[in-house]
């Protein structure tokens, strides 16, 4: 069965002034279980468009997914599924342990129960020692593991990430990939990003969605079947990103 | 090229700001001198009914204070204040987290909160004195009516606040709408509900006097009118102090020390 089944979806918005803006055109994709998928582009290329479909928060005009197995439409295990912004979007007002804590409180659970997971959690992202600390009085690599955890806490099966960890330094960036990599193998999960880092994307992902714009649609799908862990700066790597950026280069026209 | 900071500079902060604790201090004993002093000289060149001398006030306040109704009084006025701030805050912040939270209910109710702002409270006093007669009910009214609006407006203007990012983070876990008020517009809108509360206070210990004078037979407004027929100079001051006394005891004891700890996360501003 496939984790995100993605079948010729189709998606216009709305403008104040002309026709409408058709952002995503026959977008056809399947994601297996425990896949990594990367779907890159150029900014505005409808790459969070069509994640924010996946997640259920804007519906496709045409065509449908399938979680699961299931339609969309009748998927009701949203829990199952967690989304990680570009921003850390910590609640100023809670420490560490209670932002961990509100990926559980939608639903309803013992109150016993919900602090061994966020504890748990805390634990697996190396940030047990500051579960009381307050997100100002963290570091920006600290907030990012805060944002993981409270996306795992659920334990979902499929982990949904927009541009993650695009604004953290590079260093900090390449521990959170290793960590989050490390943490998807562990429960396996299956995890799909945007990203408009093709080096991201080849360290990565298993599989590359390349989109093109004007409207978005899949220009080529790669396969990356490089050894794990993948050294941003070894021949292969290299070699697969700049074949990469030249697909990239060649669209017609920037968006 | 560095530069290096002179160690006469890296000291300074600390001797400065011990400086400005204890001139702060002493610019404020220097002014309840200066007043006093003002007070003094004034009360020697006017009659007592028009301006009684400090140490006559103070003998009035003593013996105000020895009386029996003098707690009952105050409690009295005290209670009117708590019971009609705790109906303004119980209506003006629900009703302010609804009419933020939704834009259309926001736009339609809009102009109500202007005409609320706009009557004097001297009119709901009136109002209350028709619709209430000489009762507890008249005074809380006009408290209610004064600090429910100053509530409501600094909600309504807190959800404004309330981040779009928070919204669409929870919208992610399927958050009830019950459980997004609750979770992230109220703990947002907190500050902004307690700076319309400490306004709320502070207007509605103001007009319960008004009310009062006007509409009740006990508490502190009726006393001061009492007194103010009776050309009892002194017994007006002596109340004005005591209510001054209180009103900066609430706000040094209790409103400052609560702001304090519900806003401990806050970023610590640069002193």
């Amino acid at each position: 069965m496939n984790a995100v089944e993605i079948d010729h979806v189709g998606k216009w918005f709305g403008q104040r002034e002309g026709a409408p803006l058709h952002v995503l055109e026959d977008i056809a994709l399947t994601v297996p279980q425990r896949a990594v998928v990367a779907i890159v582009g150029a900014s505005g290329c409808g790459k969070s468009t069509l994640l924010n479909i996946i997640a259920g928060l804007i519906e496709p005009d045409a065509g449908g997914v399938r979680l699961f197995g299931t339609a969309a439409r009748e998927f009701r295990d949203w829990r199952a599924m967690t989304y990680m912004f570009q921003e850390d979007r910590l609640l100023p007002w809670r420490t560490a342990a209670q932002n961990v804590a509100f990926g559980l409180e939608a639903g309803s659970m013992p109150a016993a129960e919900r602090r061994r997971r966020v504890d748990e959690t805390l634990e697996l992202v190396g940030l047990s020692r500051f579960r009381d600390a307050y997100p100002h009085e963290l570091s920006g690599g600290m907030r990012s593991r805060v944002a993981l955890a409270r996306s795992l806490v659920t334990e979902p099966s499929l982990l949904l990430l927009d541009e993650p960890f695009s604004k953290l330094d590079p260093t900090i960036r390449a521990q959170m990939h290793a960590e989050l990599l490390r943490i998807a193998a562990l429960r396996a999960m299956t995890l799909i990003f945007v990203t408009h880092d093709v080096e991201e994307a080849v360290v990565l992902a298993d599989r590359i969605v390349v989109l093109q714009p004007h409207p978005g649609r899949v220009r080529l799908v790669q396969e990356v079947g490089l050894d794990r862990p993948r050294d941003p700066l070894s021949e292969a790597v290299t070699e697969q990103v700049r074949r990469l950026r030249l697909a990239l280069s060649e669209e017609p026209a920037p968006c | 090229m560095l530069v290096r900071t002179p160690e006469a500079m890296l000291r300074r902060p600390r001797a400065g700001v011990v400086r400005a604790y204890g001139g702060t201090l002493l610019q404020r004993l220097a002014l309840i001198g200066l007043a006093l002093a003002a007070w003094q000289i004034g009360a020697l060149h006017a009659p007592s009914f028009v301006l009684p001398s400090p140490a006559r006030v103070w003998t009035a306040w003593t013996g105000l204070v020895a009386t029996p109704s003098f707690a009952a009084d105050l409690s009295i006025t005290l209670g009117r204040v708590a019971a009609g701030f705790a109906l303004a805050a119980l209506v003006g912040l629900p009703l302010g987290l609804a009419l933020g939270g939704s834009r259309a209910l926001g736009g339609f109710f809009e102009p109500v909160l202007t005409v609320m702002n706009t009557v004097s409270s001297a009119i709901w006093a009136i109002f209350a004195l028709i619709w209430f007669g000489l009762s507890n009910w008249t005074t809380i009214f006009v408290v209610f009516m004064t600090a429910m609006p100053l509530i409501l407006t600094n909600v309504w203007q807190g959800t404004q606040t309330v981040s779009a990012e928070h919204l669409e983070l929870a919208r992610t876990f399927r958050m009830p709408r019950r459980k997004v008020l609750t979770k992230i517009y109220l703990p947002t809108i907190l500050p902004a509900f307690f700076s319309g509360a400490r306004l709320a206070i502070g207007f509605g210990a103001r007009v319960v006097l008004v009310a009062e004078s006007l509409g009740a037979s006990s508490g502190i407004g009726y006393r001061l009118r009492q007194a103010a027929d009776l050309v009892q100079t002194d017994q007006v001051f002596a109340w004005t102090l005591t209510l001054v006394a209180l009103m900066i005891g609430l706000e040094t004891l209790v409103l400052k020390p609560a702001e304090r700890r519900l806003f401990a996360w806050k970023k610590a501003s640069p002193a």
